[in-house]
């Protein structure tokens, strides 16, 4: 029976083992091609080890992205405001769902969880009219404020605030004399701290990531956030695939630093309030 | 210190109401109790008066002012919840002087009145500790400071004491009973607990199904109910409840159908005595012949459960009687009879 236990145990490592390297792969490859020239990279079989073509590539990258640094920036700060902004209006949001009783509350959330079901691409073309007729072309507003909150926030504050947080501790700071917005900022947001954690890694990667939205409002070189100057490498004749790798490199390791830091919260905020604590 | 008043107070959600018209008169610095089955009703009826539920009709005044629609805080009073709903968060000093914080007290003043309260609480040496470093006990006792602290016309307590093991609500009833002694403000308790009622009460209000029953003092309820379901509420075990359509139950407990045509009789429990001698008040004790069917000893005392004339009967009797078997006569004095008409209400005699 023990034996039997211990193989099934060796069966699951080895399909994680086998899951974990086909996701590491690229990620490791992506370091190795940034240090090889062009004609390594497209040599087969393809090479395994590190290179010595590294400051080459980077000289590529900043050659033909002049802006390169400066689309780092506006990603960062792009990424940072809209994570703040999906923190503040998500969790405002979520709590009205989950502690007030208004009416029309159910259609209103049905409406938002709705909007979930279309997909992102649909809007491409609105959103791009409509930046373009009020003058948000090129304009960090553009990527931000139609960012600014959306409906699986919405969706994963009210979840976690009506598990994690007792009605009754909403009405006993009533009860000592606390306004809403007070109770909002002094009771709620230090205990749903977990979920800002979750919802926050999710949002900066997501916006971090995003490259169909600024492909449709950001036309000027020098506004570009990373994936969309990335892309702008490849439509220049031959691709300079070392430098696509660099920039790629030096574009992850923000993602990858978070994600170090802060993966033992997102796994916790994303299952709290599965069981019973 | 204020009086309370619930003018035709009724509470519906949707078509269901859920509060009747409510008519009641709370004194200053009565303790009063809410008493009734879950659902009758007296929770909503709290937190209608706190402000946290609205009211469908009728009005609520504390002292001579109206609070239909003041916020919670302007009512000038204070709730301690059955979850305790301390800020996990804060410290303990910190949740007895939240309140103050938001009613914007000098951070001196703010100090001196958590210490005072933390002192007459015994917290003075948790008031660094969060709530989930707290006993159950010690969490009662911060959710009592947290409502002290800002002495409030009227303290609200629902059902403060249903997450306690028996022994520490035992200990916590005595220090809420001391609690009011010491600062004789207006109390109203909810809970479904008797026990609670009986020990804290100036008064009960019995509530079902959204109305006021009875409105009395524990020994005015428990020994002159107004009808079968205060009879049959309070005490336990509940109290025999007899048809007369029976005529050897009419004659066994010597009721004359007269003017006023009783329909059921009852005696509680402890009313009938297994020896003659027990019986009070009278020089000759009535009797019925009954025969035991099981006996249950809860330490102190043992519940005789009998069978009689095809339904059932209980007595409550020392421990002692253990051997109690067969056919057994039981001894009571039949002024303790209660005799209800058919509407259920009690027949006065």
């Amino acid at each position: 029976m023990k034996i039997s236990i211990k193989k099934d145990q060796l069966v699951a490592y080895v399909i994680v083992a086998l899951g974990g390297v086909i996701m590491l792969a690229p990620f490791y490859f992506m370091f190795v091609f940034s240090s090889h020239s062009n004609s390594g990279i497209l040599s087969i079989p393809p090479p395994i080890l590190f290179g010595d073509f590294l400051v080459e590539n980077f000289n590529t990258l900043i050659d033909f992205l002049p802006y390169f640094w400066h689309n780092i920036s506006l990603s960062l700060f792009v990424a940072v405001v809209v994570t703040i902004l999906n923190l503040l209006f998500c969790s405002l949001a979520g709590y009205a769902f989950a502690m007030f009783d208004f009416k029309g509350k159910n259609f209103l959330f049905v409406g938002i969880m709705a909007t979930m079901l279309l997909p992102p691409f649909l809007g491409m073309i609105p959103t791009a009219m409509i930046m373009s007729q009020i003058g948000w072309m090129n304009d960090p507003k553009a990527l931000i404020i139609p960012a600014a909150c959306g409906a699986m926030g919405i969706f994963m504050m009210r979840q976690f605030i009506a598990s994690a947080i007792p009605k009754e501790l909403v009405e006993a700071a009533r009860m000592d004399g606390c306004k809403e917005f007070k109770i909002y900022y002094r009771i709620i947001v230090p205990l749903i701290t977990p979920a800002f954690g979750t919802l926050g890694l999710i949002t900066f990667i997501g916006t971090w990531n995003n490259f169909m939205g600024p492909l449709v409002v950001m036309n000027d070189m020098k506004m570009f956030t990373v994936p969309l100057a990335l892309r702008a490498l490849q439509g220049t004749g031959q691709v300079p695939w070392g430098a696509v790798a660099v920039g790629a490199a030096i574009a992850v390791l923000p993602l990858i630093f978070l994600f170090m830091m802060a993966s033992r919260r997102l796994i916790d905020g994303l299952t709290a309030g599965a069981v019973k604590g | 210190m204020a009086s309370v008043q619930f003018s035709n107070l009724a509470k519906s959600y949707g078509d269901t109401p859920i509060v009747k018209e409510i008519n009641l008169d709370i004194d200053h610095g009565e303790f009063i109790v809410l008493l009734g089955p879950s659902g009758c009703g007296k929770s909503t009826t709290l937190r209608m008066l706190a402000g946290l539920e609205s009211i469908s009709g009728g009005d609520i005044y504390i002292g001579e002012e109206l609070v239909n629609d003041l916020h919670p805080i302007e009512r000038n009073i204070a709730m301690v919840f059955q979850s305790y709903a301390l800020y996990p968060h804060m410290t303990v000093e910190q949740n007895i002087g939240f309140s103050l914080e938001n009613l914007k007290v000098e951070k001196a003043e703010r100090i001196k009145l958590v210490t005072n309260v933390a002192e007459m609480l015994e917290l003075t040496p948790l008031l660094d500790r969060k709530p989930k470093d707290l006993s159950g006990g010690q969490r009662q006792r911060v959710a009592m400071g947290r409502a002290m602290v800002r002495s409030p016309e009227v303290f609200l307590f629902d059902e403060p004491l249903s997450n306690l093991d028996a022994k520490l609500r035992g200990q916590m009833r005595k220090e809420i009973k001391a609690m009011h002694k010491k600062v004789q403000t207006t109390v109203i308790y909810v809970t479904h607990d008797q026990v609670e009622a009986m020990t804290l009460a100036d008064r009960i209000v019995i509530l079902n199904e959204g109305k006021i029953e009875q409105i009395g003092t524990p020994k005015q309820i428990f020994d002159q109910p107004k009808n079968t379901f205060v009879a049959k509420f309070i005490g336990a075990p509940a109290m025999n409840i007899f048809n007369l359509s029976n005529p050897k139950i009419q004659h066994d407990f010597g009721v004359s159908m007269g003017e006023h045509n009783p329909v059921l009789l009852g005696i509680r429990p402890q009313y009938l005595y297994l020896n003659e001698n027990e019986v009070k008040g009278v020089e000759k004790a009535a009797f019925v012949d009954v025969e035991v069917i099981s006996s249950e000893l809860l330490g102190a005392s043992r519940h005789i459960k009998c069978k009689y004339q095809d339904q059932t009967l209980v007595v409550e009797t020392a421990s002692h009687d253990a051997t109690v078997k067969g056919i057994v006569r039981l001894y009571f004095n039949n002024t303790q009879i209660h005799l209800f008409d058919e509407n259920n209400n009690t027949i006065t005699h």
